[in-house]
């Protein structure tokens, strides 16, 4: 069963945050500001024991001699260059020279090599759905094929029908569905909320 | 396929892969091939950026992600030096790990192309998400940042009544999306400008449509189509000297509409076979 002041709490916070946006008022703006200031502490907390837990889990792969050795000093390399790099007395942190040398030189290059990876990846699984015999995959591949195609960087008049048949595809289609998906979710969303905020729970707790 | 052959094909493909590439790079650009085409028009940023006051400043959320970062680079160095070279003032600000790394480095970069260091703020990162959002919204603060010194005094005094326009470089999870929600509300008639990958433009498309954000540079496309059109004067020495080769993406995309058209018509002639036996 959820507990009660769990509950509470969230209505209360949830009140005043829809309070503050509705309502200017000084002294609700500097409480719903407490509590976003809270939030944001929060989330960077949870960040830095997010890191340090990734950092521990990977200290006991190697301690213990299972998973990915290779990974983990790889992971544990990264962590402690990047700390080295901004947290070194003298440092000018995250504008460091050494600290941009890693990301230019080493994280946006991998980064962008393993997003290039996906080309690969996505055409060989697309292929292997269709094979697969799935008519949905049919479907899915099919339009993608297509999506390609008027993507294709192609001057004169082709370019005219192209961009149409691109701009009606993205504001019709796929626009309509993804607004749908948009709505659905926000509805989905909201009544969620109101379910907590009132406190009502599913029938199996 | 023998060992000697499988032993092979894993390091020719590379190879094969990588001089192709490499072809491609060098290659001529042809006539034919052209990524700003005639229903292309840069995405509104130009008309934006000329309906805004003199002297403007222009908070950007500079949040990409590393993977798609290369694809709308040379637009956002385009656009940084475009708001520039229209006596804009810049104040730069992060919500994500990954956009501060960016933003860092592309500040960086303004700086060792000697851009007005007056005309810059770096507001830092700020963590928390969309919590984050909300806090910049209604108390943006300069302590922490850096940047020019009268530019910082504005923007610690007046907070968000300082900006003029939002510009939102996104591919992350705090993208256009997230501003449009939580600060477009709070903050009245700022206009919110958008440079994203390819690849978000069916979540961004709605809010252009709907108004929610002035203007997009939204595809490849738009990206060339903008920078095509952007007068920099000598501010042109900060943006990228080379221009995005066609070729290798065109040769992409046709290798990928080839590979995924040729397993559909394995599958419609294999489904035609299997029916004419059954009607057989």
């Amino acid at each position: 069963m959820r507990r009660p002041t769990f509950t509470a709490l969230v209505v209360v916070i949830g009140v005043l945050l829809l309070a503050d946006l509705l309502v200017v008022n000084t002294a609700l703006a500097a409480t719903a500001g407490v509590i976003v200031d809270a939030a944001i502490l929060v989330a960077a907390g949870t960040a830095l024991a997010a890191v340090a837990s990734l950092a521990l889990r990977r200290l006991a792969d190697l301690w213990r001699r299972r998973g990915d050795p290779v990974g983990a000093v790889l992971v544990l390399a990264g962590i402690i260059a990047m700390l080295v790099a901004g947290l070194r007395p003298g440092s000018a942190g995250t504008s460091d020279p050494a600290v941009q040398w890693l990301v230019g030189a080493l994280l946006v290059p991998i980064g962008a090599s393993l997003f290039g990876l996906l080309f690969i990846s996505t055409v060989s699984a697309a292929r292997r759905s269709v094979q697969g015999g799935s008519r949905e995959a049919v479907v899915l591949v099919a339009a993608a094929t297509i999506a390609v195609l008027v993507l294709l960087p192609i001057g004169g008049a082709a370019a005219g029908w192209f961009g149409a048949a691109r701009d009606w595809m993205v504001g019709g289609l796929i626009g309509s569905v993804f607004r749908g998906l948009l709505i659905g979710i926000a509805l989905l969303a909201a009544v969620y909320a109101a379910r907590v905020m009132l406190g009502i729970g599913s029938a199996d707790e | 396929m023998s060992d000697r052959w499988r032993r092979i094909g894993g390091p020719g493909s590379l190879l094969l892969v990588l001089v192709l590439g490499a072809a491609l790079w060098i290659a001529p650009s042809l006539d034919g091939l052209t990524l700003g085409d005639a229903v292309t028009d840069g995405g509104g940023v130009d008309e934006a950026l000329d309906d805004l006051e003199p002297s403007p400043i222009v908070l950007v959320g500079f949040d990409p992600d590393l993977g798609t970062y290369a694809e709308i680079r040379p637009t956002v160095r385009t656009l940084l030096a475009d708001v520039l070279a229209r006596d804009g003032r810049i104040a730069v600000v992060s919500l994500t790990p990954e956009g501060r790394a960016l933003a860092t480095a592309e500040l960086a970069r303004l700086a060792r192309g000697e851009a007005n260091a007056a005309r810059l703020f770096d507001l830092g990162f700020i963590p928390g998400a969309e919590a984050a959002l909300v806090d910049l919204a209604t108390g943006l603060t300069t302590s922490g940042g850096a940047g020019g010194q009268a530019l910082g005094r504005e923007l610690a005094e007046d907070g968000m009544d300082a900006v003029d326009a939002i510009v939102v470089v996104g591919g992350n999870d705090l993208g256009p999306r997230s501003w449009v929600e939580q600060v477009a509300p709070r903050v009245g008639n700022v206009p919110i400008l958008a440079v994203t990958p390819t690849i978000l433009l069916p979540e961004v498309q709605p809010y252009v449509e709907s108004g929610q954000i002035a203007a997009l540079l939204g595809t490849v496309a738009d990206g060339a189509a903008y920078r095509d059109g952007a007068e920099l004067g000598n501010l042109d020495r900060l943006t990228e000297q080379t221009e995005v080769a066609v070729l290798p993406i065109l040769i992409g995309l046709l290798v990928a509409a080839v590979a995924m058209g040729q397993a559909l018509g394995a599958r419609i002639v294999g489904a035609a076979r299997s029916r004419e036996r059954e009607v057989s």
